[in-house]
């Protein structure tokens, strides 16, 4: 294939340009192959979607107006939930802390704990939290305790990748000034990495606490408790009106913690 | 050739930008035209290539009234008269090599024109601009990772690539260190005899000015209040152009 | 007193402000920790654990590599396809969202009626989504692509947005000067700009769609989710192992390869 090659142009004054070949043109060809493979594997057809969308706003239609009287059953699920994604996520962002701590390799001298330390967070980050919840259901029993371990694992997964890089990209400057001052390793994180990444780790702290209410909502799907529980029941009752209720309080409560969580990151940035 | 008479630019609020302006600057020429900010030079350089609309007077651009120009008109207008600016404006995740060939866009085919497709010549076009302004080896670089120096020469490139008969630079090295904006002037200079491009420049160095440009325009509240060659230009008449203010408008940059 | 003293006094007092973020903390850490019941927590647990763990360091290699349709390489094949047309699907549609919710490009009210539009389309679940869809399409990947289009437009269009409202616009200055029409300046102006951030942005929601896909599984919206979840319930922890495992690597690669793409892409 000469179409990677490099040509050249020669100008009239006689200097020679080497040319780099623009990669557009291959990446959509590369594109469209994947396109047409991916149509072919999941059956997708435009037209099925076109004449049948209709019956996409049937279950829509169905949750207006919201069954208000539920709402009374809905609270003690909601802050189920809510619980479930706080203690997550603030168990994880702070034993987050120190698995970062030994991933970075500016900081843990050791190279296998590094090496060891990175995969294991990249191993916890690739279990699906579905599937980390259903594992936790199968072992603590059905309840938010599952939820809340399941939430717990993504959390130190995603906070501690975040993390150990912020650290691997800190300014070592003052962390060896501490460090020839006769601070111990630890001691010197302590003083000089930490009130360079605080702001941003507590940030992604909250971020993530959004994230997870977020997703809390599916968890109790697989019996991990809270909110999606109801909404599991709901669904399979086909009581829309219902899930019309519990999306509404969702969405609710999702913009309440977000503009909560908007207005604390913006103060600590 | 480029000829004010009684030109008058109002703003929409109100404000006198341009008052009574007569000038004629024939092709070829390296005009500098100096004032405090808020004189009127980029409103006076905008107005030939119709960025600005004149209110009264009549402005002639190689014998073609701007000011009666309309759409099209104004576009082929704008094709023969180039533009630099204080901020190089480019396209920063692009290489050095694509913001040059986009000067070749609007006189290009409209399958071309949507897909991006160059023809050879245009490359080569695009190369040697870049090799005027002495930047060829960075022709592959993006952008962003050239200096301002360079960035401003990518521009010039970019202009040069159009192969206009006037080119207009408004503040172009306003944001470089002494030392790069010299560079950046002499490279003006250059073009200006080896391609006899009429340059009109608007610029706060008054001794940038002094040195390159042959002739100097100064602007004091929207009026010319000297029109002569650098040579000429005395301590007396800066203090005339700059109100007295000449030292704060330094200080100021 | 001397000048110390004075200057000690002077120190800025954050206390009552540290107390009182230190209690609410406090407060709504044990609050939260009422959702912790270990009661149904039995030695039997353990002991499922352990089979897990036994299931998953053990897989059913059979499963593993088989090459037909219920066998783990296929099942990962349907996976990123769903992943892939979702993405492309949900950032078609994302686009024009962006662009009518980017507060420098139309009105104030459109931009904020479109924003709350994209809040109640985050909201809804996917689960939600997949049982709507699949009244269209019947269960399948078919649902679980358009479920994925759906969930990824919230996140691809607020990011989009980002990068609209960050577009330099001097450069249509220039463009302007050169005697280009609009057409051109969006061609050669904006274009160029977004483009590469566009697409880095689209490989990101990819890969983090490829992580989400095991949801579809529950709603019979195809890709691996389901088999996942079939097998777990029926305690068949080797074949578990064989499909996590399949999964891990493939996350693993996929996001390596991204990480690599989008360093090209944004660095240049």
């Amino acid at each position: 294939m000469n179409i990677l090659k490099a040509k050249s142009i020669t100008l009239p004054n006689g200097k020679t340009v080497p040319v780099k070949r623009s990669k557009t043109p291959l990446i959509i060809v590369v594109l469209l192959i994947c396109c047409y493979y991916s149509v072919q594997i999941t059956g997708f057809n435009l037209q099925v979607l076109t004449k049948r969308i209709g019956q996409f706003w049937v279950i829509l239609v169905d949750m207006v107006p919201p069954n208000w009287d539920y709402i009374s059953k809905l609270w003690k699920p909601l802050f189920d939930t809510i619980k479930m994604s706080l203690l997550g996520s603030i168990l994880g962002a702070v034993f987050a802390l120190p698995l970062a701590y030994f991933a970075s390799s500016n900081m843990s001298k050791n190279k296998t704990v590094v090496v060891a330390t990175k995969f294991i967070l990249s191993l916890l980050r690739t279990l699906p939290t579905l599937v980390a919840a259903l594992i936790a259901t199968f072992i603590f029993g059905i309840g938010t305790t599952a939820g809340t371990i399941a939430i717990f694992i993504f959390t130190i997964a995603y906070i501690g990748k975040l993390l150990y890089e912020q650290i691997e990209n800190a300014d070592l400057k003052a962390f060896e000034a501490m460090q020839s001052m006769g601070h111990s390793t630890v001691s010197a994180f302590r003083y000089a990495i930490i009130p360079q990444i605080l702001p941003n780790y507590l940030s992604n702290a909250i971020f993530c606490f959004e994230g997870n209410v977020r997703y809390a909502a599916i968890l109790g799907y697989v019996g991990a408790g809270g909110i999606g529980l109801m909404l599991n029941e709901s669904l399979g009752w086909r009581n829309y009106a219902n899930v019309g209720m519990i999306l509404l309080l969702l969405a609710a409560t999702v913009f309440i913690i977000e503009t909560i969580s908007e207005y604390i990151r913006k103060k600590l940035l | 050739m480029i000829k004010f008479q009684n030109v008058e630019k109002k703003y929409d609020n109100g404000f006198i930008a341009l008052n009574n302006i007569n000038l004629t600057i024939e092709q070829g020429e390296f005009v500098a035209v100096i004032g405090l900010s808020g004189a009127g030079k980029s409103t006076l350089l905008r107005c030939v290539n119709r960025m600005h609309d004149i209110s009264s007077g009549s402005l002639f651009v190689n014998n073609v009234d701007v000011s009666k120009l309309k759409g099209k008109q104004i576009r082929k207008l704008r094709r023969g008269i180039g533009m630099i600016f204080q901020s190089f404006n480019l396209v920063n995740r692009i290489s050095s090599f694509k913001n040059v060939l986009v000067s070749f866009v609007p006189d290009m085919p409209l399958w071309r024109k949507i897909l991006g497709v160059y023809t050879k010549q245009q490359k080569i076009g695009a190369l040697e601009a870049l090799d005027r302004v002495n930047i060829l080896d960075k022709a592959f670089i993006r952008v962003d990772q050239l200096s301002g120096g360079q960035q401003q020469r990518v521009a010039l490139a970019r202009t040069l690539a159009q192969n206009p008969s006037i080119i207009l630079a408004d503040e172009p090295v306003a944001s470089l260190d002494p030392i790069t904006a010299k560079q950046v002037m002499t490279d003006f200079q250059r073009i200006n005899k080896e391609l006899n491009m009429t340059i009109v420049i608007n610029i706060h160095h008054v001794d940038l000015a002094l040195e390159y440009a042959t002739r100097v325009v100064g602007i004091r509240s929207g009026e010319i209040v000297y029109d002569g060659p650098a040579t000429e230009v005395t301590n007396e008449i800066l203090d005339h152009i700059y109100n007295g203010k000449l030292e704060e408008e330094l200080k100021g940059n | 007193m001397d000048i110390i003293e004075k200057h000690l006094l002077k120190e800025p007092k954050r206390t009552v402000q540290n107390v009182i973020t230190a209690v609410i903390v406090i407060v709504f850490l044990v609050w939260s920790l009422t959702a912790i019941d270990l009661s149904n927590f039995t030695s039997n647990g353990l002991a499922i654990a352990q089979n897990i763990l036994h299931g998953i360091v053990t897989p059913n290699t059979e499963l593993l590599f088989t090459f037909n349709k219920t066998g783990v390489p296929y099942l990962l094949l349907e996976t990123m396809a769903i992943a892939f047309l979702g993405t492309i699907i949900g950032t078609i549609l994302a686009i024009p969202l962006a662009f009518l919710s980017a507060s420098n490009i139309v009105p104030k009210p459109v931009a904020f009626i479109i924003r709350l539009f994209l809040i109640f389309v985050r909201t809804i679940p996917a689960i939600v989504y997949g049982l709507m869809f699949i009244r269209v399409t019947g269960p399948g990947p078919f649902a679980g692509v358009m479920t994925m289009a759906l969930v990824s437009i919230g996140m691809l269009s607020k990011l989009f947005v980002d990068i609209i409202e960050d577009l330099e616009v001097n450069i249509l200055e220039s463009l302007e000067s050169i005697g280009c029409t609009p057409f051109e300046k969006i061609r050669y102006g904006i274009i160029p700009q977004l483009f590469a951030m566009f697409i880095s942005v689209a490989i990101y929601r990819f890969d983090m769609n490829l992580r989400d896909a095991a949801i579809l599984g529950l709603v019979g919206a195809g890709g691996i989710g389901a088999p996942l979840i079939f097998a777990m319930n029926a305690y068949k922890w080797s074949e578990v192992g064989s499909i996590l495992i399949g999964l891990m690597v493939l996350i693993l690669f996929v996001e390596f390869l991204s990480n690599k793409i989008r360093n090209t892409i944004v660095r240049g």
